[in-house]
C-alpha cells in the first residue's frame, strides 16, 4: 500500500459536490474518482480497490446508509466517511452504528474534511498493513519443528483452536517438551500476533525479583532500585505474557498476578499508581499443579484463571514416530548453521536415536544432535558421535524425565514398599521413617496398595 | 502569468504581488486591465463568492490556444459549494486560480494590522495556487510552499518558496525564492 497515492471515492448525486471534493483532494494527493449515485459506486468498486469513500447519505436509489452495508459486507476493513446536508443524531449514530468511520455535516470546514479523510487512510492502511503481518505469520513456518505424530497433530489443533481467542492457556508437558515455542506459536497465530510476547521465567527468580521483575518497580522502592523500571506485564501491553515454571510463583506473587488478572491494572512495586494493563495470558509448568493446591502451596483461585484452556505436550518417548525427523531437522539446521554437508545418520546412529528414552525430551535431542556434528569429521553422523552412546540403555524410563529429589523419593518409597509386600510398618521401619510420615508420603505421591 | 483584480482588492495589494511573484518565479507578471466581476459568484445565502465560478470566469477572458495561466486577485470571502470557506482555489493542472486576502488579513484574525504579514501570505497562497496549475499536489515537507495550510498560522509556518522535488516537478527556479526568507 505504501508508496502510491491513497485511493478516494466520492459518492454524491450533486455533480458541483464531487467536484468540490474531487478537486479538493486530488491537490492533496489523492487519486480519486467520483460516483454519482450507490449503484455507480458499487460497479466500480467492483472495478477498482479504493482505501476511503466520502459519500453522501441522501441520493435517490441506493442511499448512503445502504452502500455502506454493501460494501462493508464485501471489505470490512473499508472506511466510509458519511455526509449530509442535515444534521440529524439519530442518522449520526446509525450512521456510525453500522460501521461508518466518520460523520460530516456539509459544509464542512476543510481543515475537519482533510484530517478526517487522512485519518481514515491511516486506519486502512493499518490494518491492511495487519492483515498482511497476519497472513504472513500464520503462512510462515513455525520457527521449530513440532513433529508430525497424532500426538502433535492433536497439540497443533488445540494451539489453532485456542490462539485467536484471548484465553489464558496453561501448557502442561516435561522439562525440554517446547512449552515455550508452543506459547510463542500460539501468540503468532493470535490477534495480537503484532504485539509483543514476553517471556518471564518464574522458576529463576527469587520473590522480591519476580516481583520486581512482573510488575516493575518505582525509584527508590528498594535497596538498589536508583531508576524506575516498567515491569514485564507493562511491557506485554497489546501482546502475550507468558510466565514459564508459574507453579514456582510464591504465594505473595500469586496474589498480586490474580489481582493483576482479575483488575486488568498493576501496581509498580514502591508505587501506588494503579497502571492499566492489557495482555494475554500464557502460562507453562511441568509440576503437578493440582497436587500444589492440596498441599497448599498454589492458590485454587490464581490456577482457575490460569488454565481457562490446557494444552498437554507428550514427552518424545510418548511419540516415537517423531523422534527421526525432528533428529533429522536439527541435523539440517546445525548442519547448515556451521557449513557442514552432512548426508544424514548412519543406521546404527538411528537406530540408537530411535532406542534412547530422551529425559530431557527435544531439548536433549538437540544438544546430542549438535554436539555430535562438532565431533563428527565426515559426512555422516555415527552412533559413536551421539553422547548418549553410553547411557542409552542405562536410562531409567522410571524417572519419567523428572529428576527432582521428590521423584526420586516417591520411587524408593514404593520400591521399598513393594519388597516388603505394602507392609506400611516394616517399610518405615526399613526406610528409617515412623507409620504416620510414611502414610503422608504415600498420600503425597499418590502410592496406594495394590 | 497574468493577475486579474477582481472585486474589492485594493490594486497596491495586485501590484505588490505582481512584484513579489515575478521576482519568486524570475519571469514576467502582468496585470489584467479589466477587474473581474464577481456578482455572478456571489451566493445571497452564503454571503460568500464561489470559487469554482469565479476561475470559469477567469477562463472564458482566454482565447483558444492561449496558454498563458491566469490568477484573479480578490478581497472577498470564497468557498465551494461543501466547503465553508477556502482561502484560494485552482485549475489542478489547468490555466486559472484564485486567492483571496479575506481570510489572511491579519485584522480578520484579530491578528495586529501588519500589511507585511498580508503580503507575505498572499505570495505563498499565490506561489501554492501557481503549484497545482503546473500539476503539483500537497507536499509533506513542512516549510515547502506546497505543503496544505488550512489556516493563516500554517501560511505563516511555510516559505515563500519550493522544496526541491517540488520545483523540479514544476519546472520552477528555486534560487530567486529565497530572497524573501
Amino acid at each position: 500500500m505504501s508508496g502510491r497515492m491513497p485511493r478516494l471515492l466520492i459518492v454524491d448525486d450533486e455533480r458541483h459536490v464531487r467536484e468540490s471534493l474531487s478537486h479538493w483532494f486530488t491537490e492533496d494527493g489523492y487519486d480519486t474518482v467520483t460516483a454519482g449515485s450507490g449503484r455507480e459506486a458499487l460497479d466500480l468498486l467492483g472495478r477498482r480497490d479504493v482505501d476511503v469513500i466520502v459519500s453522501d447519505i441522501k441520493m435517490p436509489g441506493m442511499d448512503g446508509l445502504e452502500l455502506q452495508h454493501r460494501v462493508l459486507e464485501k471489505n470490512p476493513h473499508a472506511a466510509i466517511i458519511l455526509v449530509t446536508a442535515y444534521a440529524s443524531v439519530a442518522t449520526a449514530v446509525q450512521a456510525l452504528k453500522e460501521g461508518a468511520y466518520d460523520y460530516m455535516v456539509k459544509p464542512f470546514d476543510p481543515e475537519q474534511l482533510s484530517q478526517v479523510v487522512a485519518r481514515a487512510y491511516e486506519k486502512v492502511k493499518l490494518s491492511t498493513e495487519n492483515e498482511t503481518l497476519r497472513e504472513r505469520l500464520s503462512a510462515a513456518e513455525p520457527p521449530f519443528v513440532t513433529g508430525t505424530s497424532r500426538a502433535m497433530a492433536k497439540v497443533m489443533e488445540l494451539v489453532d483452536m485456542v490462539a485467536p481467542t484471548d484465553t489464558s492457556v496453561l501448557i502442561r508437558g516435561e522439562s525440554g517438551t517446547g512449552k515455550e515455542l508452543i506459547a510463542r506459536l500460539i501468540h503468532l497465530r493470535s490477534q495480537r500476533a503484532y504485539g509483543p510476547v514476553v517471556a518471564v521465567n518464574c522458576g529463576a527468580l527469587s520473590e522480591s525479583l519476580l516481583e520486581s521483575e512482573l510488575f516493575g518497580h518505582e525509584k527508590g522502592a528498594f535497596t538498589g532500585a536508583s531508576s524506575r523500571r516498567t515491569g514485564k506485564i507493562e511491557l506485554a501491553d497489546g501482546g502475550t505474557l507468558f510466565l514459564d515454571e508459574v507453579g514456582e510463583v510464591t504465594p505473595k506473587v500469586q496474589v498480586e498476578l490474580l489481582r493483576a488478572l482479575e483488575e486488568r491494572t498493576i501496581t509498580r512495586v514502591g508505587g501506588n499508581q494503579e497502571i492499566p494493563v492489557n495482555f494475554r495470558l500464557v502460562t507453562a509448568t511441568n509440576r503437578d499443579l493440582e497436587a500444589a493446591i492440596r498441599d497448599g502451596s498454589f492458590r485454587d483461585d490464581l490456577f482457575f484463571r490460569i488454565n481457562v484452556f490446557t494444552i498437554t505436550i507428550p514427552p518424545l518417548r510418548e511419540r516415537r514416530e517423531d523422534i527421526l525427523p525432528i533428529a533429522e531437522h536439527f541435523l539440517r539446521r546445525f548442519g547448515a548453521a556451521m557449513g557442514r554437508p552432512i548426508r544424514g545418520f548412519s543406521a546404527e546412529a538411528r537406530d540408537l536415536i530411535l532406542d534412547y528414552e530422551w529425559p530431557g525430551n527435544v531439548r536433549e535431542l538437540a544438544n546430542a544432535v549438535e554436539r555430535a556434528l562438532v565431533v563428527c569429521r565426515g559426512e555422516e553422523v555415527g552412533a559413536e558421535h551421539l553422547p548418549i552412546a553410553a547411557h542409552a540403555h542405562a536410562a531409567d524410563p522410571g524417572l519419567a524425565g523428572d529428576y527432582s529429589i521428590a521423584a526420586l523419593e516417591a520411587q524408593h518409597i514404593e520400591k521399598v514398599l513393594r519388597v516388603h509386600d505394602y507392609n506400611v510398618t516394616q517399610a518405615a521401619k526399613a526406610l528409617g521413617i515412623d507409620r504416620v510420615t510414611l502414610y503422608n508420603k504415600m498420600r503425597k505421591y499418590g502410592i496406594e496398595r495394590p | 502569468m497574468e493577475l486579474v483584480p477582481g472585486g474589492a482588492v485594493p490594486p497596491a495589494v495586485v501590484r505588490e504581488l505582481r512584484r513579489d511573484l515575478a521576482l519568486c518565479l524570475d519571469r514576467r507578471v502582468a496585470i489584467a486591465d479589466e477587474v473581474l466581476a464577481l456578482d455572478d459568484a456571489f451566493s445571497p445565502e452564503r454571503q460568500q463568492y464561489r470559487a469554482d465560478m469565479i476561475l470559469a470566469a477567469l477562463l472564458e477572458g482566454l482565447d483558444g490556444g492561449d496558454e498563458r495561466r491566469r490568477m484573479a486577485v480578490v478581497a472577498e470571502d470564497l468557498f465551494l459549494p461543501v466547503f465553508t470557506h477556502i482561502f484560494s482555489s485552482a485549475q489542478f493542472r489547468g490555466l486559472a486560480a484564485v486567492v483571496s486576502t479575506h481570510r489572511l488579513t491579519p485584522t480578520w484574525l484579530d491578528q495586529p494590522a501588519d500589511p507585511r504579514v498580508l503580503r507575505l501570505r498572499l505570495l505563498k497562497e499565490a506561489l501554492h495556487e501557481l503549484g497545482h496549475t503546473l500539476g503539483l499536489v500537497h507536499c509533506k515537507v513542512p516549510w515547502c510552499v506546497m505543503s496544505p495550510s488550512l489556516d493563516p498560522d500554517h501560511v505563516d509556518l511555510k516559505d515563500p518558496a519550493f522544496c526541491a522535488p517540488c520545483a523540479e516537478a514544476g519546472g520552477i527556479p528555486r534560487d530567486r525564492t529565497f530572497l524573501f526568507l
